[in-house]
């Protein structure tokens, strides 16, 4: 793939925002445009997972390019449920290297927290399989069917899964941009209330307003993208051989890596979509950055806390940081540039390459960026 | 008597999933009709304490492999004693399926809790025992 760069990276504060979506984006898109050092893109691609019903409003790339002042620049949208961040991505990267423009704001958002908790969530299950939905699967049921397996075949715990959202909600205390900004003991998880059993409360992540952005470029500038790969799965989660592990992350997986042409040892920290805290886990291993088995032992062990082997998470996670849904694998992004320049604040890492893991659905499509630091 | 239930059955890959879907998830081929027993090993379960709109809590939730291949999904009365690989039957009430490894009574219970019209309830727990009756009579397994 022709080199393609990252030339600036902004967001919002993650949370319950007051503010209207567009300007969450309007702010995000901004900041991404000054730190990349352009007043304008020759492209704009916005993603949002549902602006019809959580805000009322259609015709979004056009609604969003007009209201942050690009009324006359091209704009689509693009939508794979709550992985649309990074699927926007993979848009504007692909337009990027065929040289069709050379400027590409990517701009994503959501903003739901206005709206009542069931409504919210009523929403984002139209997600789920139909026939599914029609027996009151919601994304926390089919999480705790994943969960139920995880922990029966493959011997994961209580304790390695609690300290998933312990690990996470450290390191959100630590990145001023998250959602929730306090940290929690393993026993205020694993006591909270039980959500979907064996999933409980604080397993997952919260409902939360907030917009994320990138500037694509085809100049050299500090980060490059190595390499970007989706992979796929049957929407019915009933329809899967095994519901253990995400055949999606590892199709994702397997085209980011072949497009760097490296492997996951040469990851030096990730950020990986724990909407619910046991998906870290099955993520980590699906990633190829753990080896099987192992993921919920590293965890205990602190291989993936700020100063373990591999930081994992370092801005809170869905969990921690939020999961503002199409917003989420743009900020995911954001966070990667930003530590690969620097910018980590009280959660610096350290590290030449950076590994973006977004699920859409139940893991229906799932996306993998991997983002170098240029040397 | 054990429930039969619909499912269709792709001619490329011989998947075969419930309810019957037009075109194989896998292949581009139309799936042709045929039926399973309503019998087979819970894959995972789990009991959702905040049911969507519709629904009551708590609510029961389990993906069952049932005896022919198709993976389906189905509410069930209780989940105390219930395992990964337990067999249960699965029955339809209502057009609901059911997966069931207890008795008549905590069925009677779940069927109450139901969400809908009283009388709508009472019926339910009646055709349920109804069908226990005749499976009894059959001596079919459950």
């Amino acid at each position: 793939m022709p080199n393609v760069w990252i030339a600036g990276a902004g967001m919002t504060r993650v949370g319950r925002r007051s503010e209207p979506l567009g300007d969450l984006m309007a702010d995000a898109a901004h900041a991404a445009l000054a730190a990349a050092g352009r007043e304008r893109p020759d492209f704009i691609i916005v993603a949002t997972m549902n602006p019809e019903e959580f805000v009322g409003d259609g015709n979004f790339a056009s609604n969003i390019a007009t209201y942050m002042g690009f009324a006359e620049t091209p704009a689509l949208r693009v939508e794979t449920a709550t992985s649309s961040g990074a699927a926007a991505l993979y848009a504007g990267v692909a337009q990027v290297a065929a040289s069709l423009h050379r400027t590409v704001l990517v701009v994503g958002g959501e903003k739901m927290t206005h709206l009542p908790t069931p409504r919210v969530s009523e929403i984002i299950g139209r997600s789920i399989d139909p026939y599914e939905r029609a027996y009151g699967a919601t994304m926390p049921a089919l999480a705790g069917l994943v969960t139920r397996a995880l922990m029966a075949r493959r011997g994961v715990g209580v304790r390695e899964i609690a300290q998933v959202a312990v690990k996470n909600h450290a390191n959100a205390a630590r990145n001023p941009y998250a959602h929730f900004q306090k940290p929690v003991t393993l026993d205020e998880v694993m006591e909270s209330r039980m959500v979907a059993d064996p999933l409980r409360l604080l397993h997952c992540c919260p409902i939360s307003d907030g917009a994320a952005a990138v500037v694509l470029t085809a100049e050299r500038s500090a980060v490059r993208v190595a390499g970007i790969g989706q992979g796929a799965d049957a929407l019915a989660v009933r329809h899967r051989a095994d519901v253990t592990h995400f055949r999606a992350t590892r199709d994702a997986a397997r085209a980011a890596f072949a497009m760097a042409g490296f492997g996951p040892a040469r990851v030096d920290f990730a950020e990986i979509h724990d909407a619910f805290a046991p998906f870290e886990l099955i993520s980590l291993e699906d990633l190829g950055l753990v080896p099987p088995g192992k993921a919920g032992r590293a965890t205990l062990d602190g291989e993936t806390a700020l100063d373990g082997r591999l930081p994992v998470n370092p801005s809170g996670g869905l969990k921690g940081r939020g999961h503002p849904l199409a917003a989420t694998g743009l900020a995911q992004v954001v966070e990667c540039v930003w530590q690969l320049t620097g910018r980590g604040g009280e959660r610096q890492v350290s590290g030449k390459v950076a590994l973006a893991h977004s699920i859409g659905g139940l893991a229906t499509n799932n996306w993998v960026t991997i983002v170098e630091a240029e040397r | 008597m054990i429930e039969t239930i619909d499912a269709s059955r792709c001619p490329r890959c011989d998947a075969v999933v419930a309810p019957p879907a037009t075109w194989c998830p896998w292949h581009p081929v139309p799936m042709t009709p045929t039926s399973v027993r309503g019998v087979g090993q819970v894959i995972t379960f789990t009991t959702l304490h905040a049911a969507p709109e519709g629904f009551r809590s708590p609510l029961h939730i389990a993906i069952v492999e049932l005896e022919g291949g198709a993976r389906f999904v189905c509410h069930g009365t209780e989940t105390r004693g219930l395992r990964i690989g337990s067999i249960v039957a699965i029955e339809a009430v209502d057009n609901i399926y059911y997966f069931s490894h207890m008795g008549a009574l905590e069925r009677a219970r779940l069927f109450w809790r139901r969400a809908g019209h009283a009388g709508d309830r009472v019926n339910a727990i009646a055709r349920s025992l109804a069908k226990r009756v005749m499976k009894g009579r059959g001596g079919a397994a459950s």
